[in-house]
C-alpha cells in the first residue's frame, strides 16, 4: 500500500513539474499559484520519500528495496537510516532535498519575479531528469511477486549513528548546488543586475556548510569504524566529496569579491556550474560502482550510464548556456601585488588546481584501464605530494588576506605581522627540536599556528573590541580562518606525530602506554539484537582511582555474515589513544595501541569553519 | 611599500630556509623505514587500504618481506621493483614517476605556471 502511495506521488509530482516547465512557454499563470505547484511538487516528493521510509520502519517485505535492504531485528533507527542505505533510497533522498531546496527557495522574498520563477522552472528540469531517473532505473517502489516474512538485512558498516545520518547532511551540500546552479543560469538569462549574485552567495554558504558537515561526519565515521586509527584515506569517494568542497570554498570567497569587483561575475557563474557538476559526476562515479573503495555498497554499473548521461546534460547545458549567455565584461580585475583582490584571485586559481589535480588523480586509473587494460592506483602518496604543497601558498596567504585592503597594496601594521612571524617560527623550530623533526610536522605547526595569530592581530588591531552581535558577524572571516589553523594542527599532529604500539597479550596482563599502566581485563562476547560482540575490555591509568575503561572489539552479523572491527577509543582534549583488538593466537591476542595527538583539534576546526558559514549566511 | 615587499621576501626566505635545512638531518630506524615503504604499497585483498594500515595475511606477509630485504641492505627502490613483477603497479600508491604517467605528475605543475602566467599578465600595468 505504502508503495503504491509512494510511487504515485512520485509519478505526480514529475507530471506537476513537467507542467511548471511548459507553463513558461504555455499556460501562463501567477506567480502566486506558481509558487503554490512548486511547494505541492515539494510536499508530494517528500510524502514518496516518507512512505517509503514507512515501508522501512515497519518491515513490510512486499516491497523489494525494503526486502533486499531490512532486516526486522534490526533498532529503528538502522530501520529509518536503512531508507537510504542503499542506491534507489539514496536516490529519492537526493530528489527530496532537490525539492526541499525549491520548497524554501519559493519563498525568497526582495527577489525579481521573473528571475526566481526561471531559477524554480530550471530546478524543475533537474527534477524531471532525476525523478525520471528514479522511475526508470532506480525504482525503490517495485512490489515482490510472492509474499516474503524476513529481508536480508542492512549492511553492518553502515549500521552506526554517524553514518544514518551522514548521507542527509552530505546530499544538503551535493544538491544545495543544484539551487546555486539554477540561480546562476537564471542569471545568465536575465542578466538584469546583480542581485542574483546576494541570493546565490547565501544558497551557497549553506550548501557549503553541509557539505562541510557531511564530509566532516564521514571521516569521523571513518576514524573510528574502520579502526584503522586514520580519518583521511584519499580515498576515491572521499576526494568526490572533496571537489565540490573545493570548488565551493573558492565559490563562496569569489562572492565576498562581489563587494569589491564586478569583473568576477563570470568567474562565478563558472564556479557555480563547476560546482554543482562535481556533485552530480560524484553521484555518478559512487553509484556507477566503477571506483573501489571503502565506501562502496550497493552499487551498480548498468545505472551508472542514465547518471553519465544526466551529467553531461546537466554539464553541458550548463556550460553552453554560460558560453552563449556569457555576462558582460566590466571593468578590468584591480590586481596589485599584493591586494585583497589578487590574494583571492591567487587562491582562487590555486583552490581550483587543486580540486582539478584530485579530479585528475581519481580518475586517471580508469582512464588508463579503459586505454591500456592494465590497473594501476593513484592514492595519498599522489595527493600529498602534489595538493599539498599546492594548497601551502594559499594557506599562507589566507592567513593576511582578511586585513589586506580593495584598493591599494599597503598592509596596515606589517611590523606586527614580520615580528609576530618571526617569533613564532622560533617557537615552533625550537618545540620541533625537542620532539623528532619532521618537515611536514614543522610545516604544518608553522602554518596553523601562524594563520591563528595572524587572525588574531588582525582583530585586535584593526577593529574596536565590543561584544555584539555585529562585531561577531564583522570578524566573522577571521575566525573561519582560524577554525582553519586549528584544523590545520590537528591534521599535522595526528598524522605526523602519531605514535604506534603493538602488544601480544592474555587475559589479566599488564602494560605500559603513554606512561600508564594498563590492565587487559578479559574477552567477552554478547549477543546483541542484530549482531554478536566480542569486546576486549582494558582498563587505563589502573593505578590512579580515576581509571577509565575501554572496549574494543569485533562485532559479528549473522543476517550478513560480516565482521566490523569495532576501536576503543578514549578521548582526551589533547590525545585519542585508540585500541585495536586483532587476532587470537596460542591463546595471546594481538593488541594494536595509536596514540593520535590532537585529534580532537580537526574536528574543532571543522565545527568552527561550519559556525562561521552560517553567520555569513545572515550577513550581507 | 618598502616594507611590503620586506615582508614577503622575509617570509619566504624563512621558510624556505627552515624547509631545506633540516631535512638532511632526517634519520629513520629499520621500523620507520618498513612503515613509509609499506603505507605507500596496497594491500591487494583488502578495499582501498595501505599495506602498513592493514591486518590481513597478505599484508602481513609483504610487511616480512620489506623488513627483511632493508635489512639485507636492498633499496626502497629495488623493492619496489621486485613487488611491481610479482603483483603489478596496482601495488603501488604513488605512481612510478615514468614516460607513462608524465602527464600525471606534471598536470597539476603545468596548471600552477599557467596560473601564475594568468595573474602576472592581468597584473601587468596596475601601478599604485
Amino acid at each position: 500500500m505504502s508503495s503504491l502511495v509512494g510511487f504515485l506521488s512520485l509519478v505526480f509530482a514529475i507530471g506537476i513539474n513537467f507542467y511548471l516547465f511548459l507553463s513558461r512557454y504555455i499556460f501562463k499563470f501567477q506567480k502566486q499559484k506558481f509558487n503554490l505547484f512548486i511547494r505541492f511538487s515539494s510536499l508530494l516528493t517528500l510524502l514518496s520519500f516518507f512512505s517509503l521510509m514507512y515501508a522501512y520502519v515497519v518491515s513490510d517485505f512486499s516491497n523489494y528495496n525494503v526486502f533486499q535492504n531490512s532486516h526486522s531485528n534490526k533498532p529503528l533507527i538502522y530501520k529509518i537510516s536503512g531508507t537510504w542505505g542503499n542506491h534507489e533510497g539514496s536516490m529519492l533522498l537526493w530528489l527530496s532535498i532537490l525539492s526541499i531546496f525549491s520548497f524554501f527557495f519559493s519563498f525568497t522574498k526582495n527577489i525579481d519575479e521573473s528571475f526566481q520563477r526561471l531559477t524554480l522552472i530550471i530546478q524543475s528540469l533537474l527534477h524531471i531528469l532525476f525523478g525520471l531517473f528514479i522511475v526508470f532505473t532506480s525504482n525503490p517502489f517495485l512490489v515482490n511477486s510472492i509474499l516474503i516474512n524476513e529481508g536480508l538485512g542492512l549492511n553492518p558498516i553502515l549500521q552506526d549513528p554517524g553514518l544514518a545520518v551522514h548521507p542527509p547532511i552530505l546530499y544538503g551540500g551535493y544538491v544545495g548546488y543544484s539551487i546555486v546552479f539554477s540561480i546562476a543560469i537564471a542569471g545568465l538569462f536575465q542578466n538584469t543586475d546583480d542581485e542574483w549574485l546576494y541570493v546565490a552567495k547565501k544558497w551557497s554558504l549553506i550548501s557549503w556548510t553541509f557539505l562541510t558537515g557531511g564530509i566532516a561526519l564521514g571521516s569521523y565515521w571513518a576514524y573510528y569504524e574502520l579502526g584503522w586509527g586514520g580519518w583521511w584515506f584519499w580515498d576515491p569517494v572521499e576526494n568526490i566529496s572533496l571537489m565540490p568542497w573545493i570548488a565551493g570554498l573558492a565559490l563562496v570567497h569569489s562572492l565576498m569579491m562581489v563587494r569589491g569587483e564586478q569583473a568576477i561575475k563570470k568567474w562565478i557563474v563558472f564556479l557555480s556550474i563547476l560546482c554543482f557538476s562535481l556533485s552530480v559526476f560524484g553521484t555518478f562515479l559512487v553509484r556507477s560502482g566503477i571506483l573501489t573503495s571503502v565506501h562502496s555498497f550497493a552499487a551498480d554499473a548498468s545505472r551508472g550510464i542514465f547518471i553519465l548521461l544526466i551529467f553531461f546534460i546537466v554539464t553541458g547545458f550548463g556550460f553552453l548556456v554560460f558560453l552563449l549567455k556569457e555576462p558582460k565584461k566590466s571593468n578590468a580585475l584591480n590586481l596589485l601585488f599584493i591586494n585583497k583582490v589578487s590574494a583571492l584571485v591567487i587562491n582562487n586559481i590555486l583552490m581550483i588546481i587543486a580540486t582539478l589535480t584530485i579530479l585528475l588523480g581519481t580518475i586517471y586509473p580508469i582512464i588508463i584501464e579503459v586505454l591500456y587494460n592494465k590497473r594501476i592506483s593513484v592514492g595519498g602518496p599522489y595527493f600529498n605530494a602534489t595538493v599539498i604543497p599546492i594548497m601551502i601558498p594559499g594557506f599562507l596567504l589566507m592567513s593576511i588576506a582578511p586585513i589586506l585592503s580593495w584598493q591599494t597594496n599597503k598592509i596596515q601594521n606589517s611590523k606586527k605581522y614580520v615580528l609576530g612571524f618571526i617569533i613564532l617560527s622560533i617557537l615552533v623550530l625550537i618545540q620541533s627540536y625537542f620532539l623528532d623533526f619532521n618537515t611536514w610536522g614543522f610545516v604544518g605547526l608553522l602554518l596553523g599556528f601562524w594563520i591563528i595569530l595572524a587572525s588574531i592581530i588582525a582583530i585586535f588591531s584593526s577593529y574596536k573590541v565590543k561584544f555584539t552581535i555585529k562585531f561577531v558577524k564583522i570578524i566573522n572571516p577571521h575566525i573561519a580562518h582560524i577554525g582553519v589553523g586549528i584544523a590545520i594542527i590537528g591534521i599535522t599532529c595526528s598524522s605526523v606525530f602519531q605514535n604506534e604500539l603493538d602488544f601480544n597479550l592474555s587475559e589479566g596482563d599488564k602494560f605500559i602506554v603513554n606512561g600508564k599502566t594498563v590492565l587487559f581485563e578479559e574477552i567477552e562476547t554478547t549477543n546483541q539484537i542484530n549482531f554478536q560482540a566480542l569486546r576486549g575490555k582494558f582498563l587505563f591509568n589502573i593505578e590512579k582511582n580515576q581509571s577509565k575503561q575501554i572496549e574494543a572489539g569485533k562485532n559479528y552479523y549473522p543476517v550478513s555474515k560480516m565482521i566490523t572491527s569495532e576501536a576503543g577509543i578514549l578521548h582526551q582534549w589533547n590525545k585519542d589513544i585508540y585500541f585495536i583488538l586483532g587476532d587470537q593466537k596460542d591463546n595471546e591476542w594481538f593488541v594494536k595501541v595509536l596514540i593520535n595527538p590532537f585529534v580532537s583539534f580537526i574536528w574543532l576546526g571543522v565545527i568552527i569553519m561550519m559556525y562561521s558559514g552560517l553567520i555569513a549566511v545572515s550577513r550581507r | 611599500m618598502k616594507s611590503n615587499h620586506f615582508f614577503k621576501i622575509l617570509n619566504i626566505g624563512i621558510l624556505s630556509f627552515i624547509f631545506f635545512a633540516f631535512t638532511i638531518f632526517a634519520n629513520e630506524n629499520i621500523d620507520e623505514r618498513v612503515k613509509n615503504l609499506t603505507l605507500e604499497l596496497r594491500c591487494m585483498t583488502c578495499q582501498n587500504q595501505s599495506i602498513y594500515d592493514s591486518d590481513a595475511e597478505f599484508s602481513n606477509d609483504i610487511k616480512k618481506i620489506v623488513k627483511q630485504k632493508l635489512q639485507e641492505g636492498e633499496s626502497e627502490r629495488n623493492i619496489k621493483k621486485f613487488l611491481v613483477e610479482r603483483y603489478g603497479e596496482y601495488i603501488l600508491f604513488r605512481p612510478l614517476m615514468n614516460y607513462n604517467n608524465i602527464f600525471l605528475w606534471s598536470f597539476p605543475f603545468i596548471l600552477l605556471i599557467i596560473g601564475l602566467f594568468f595573474v602576472l599578465i592581468k597584473s601587468k600595468g596596475n601601478k599604485v
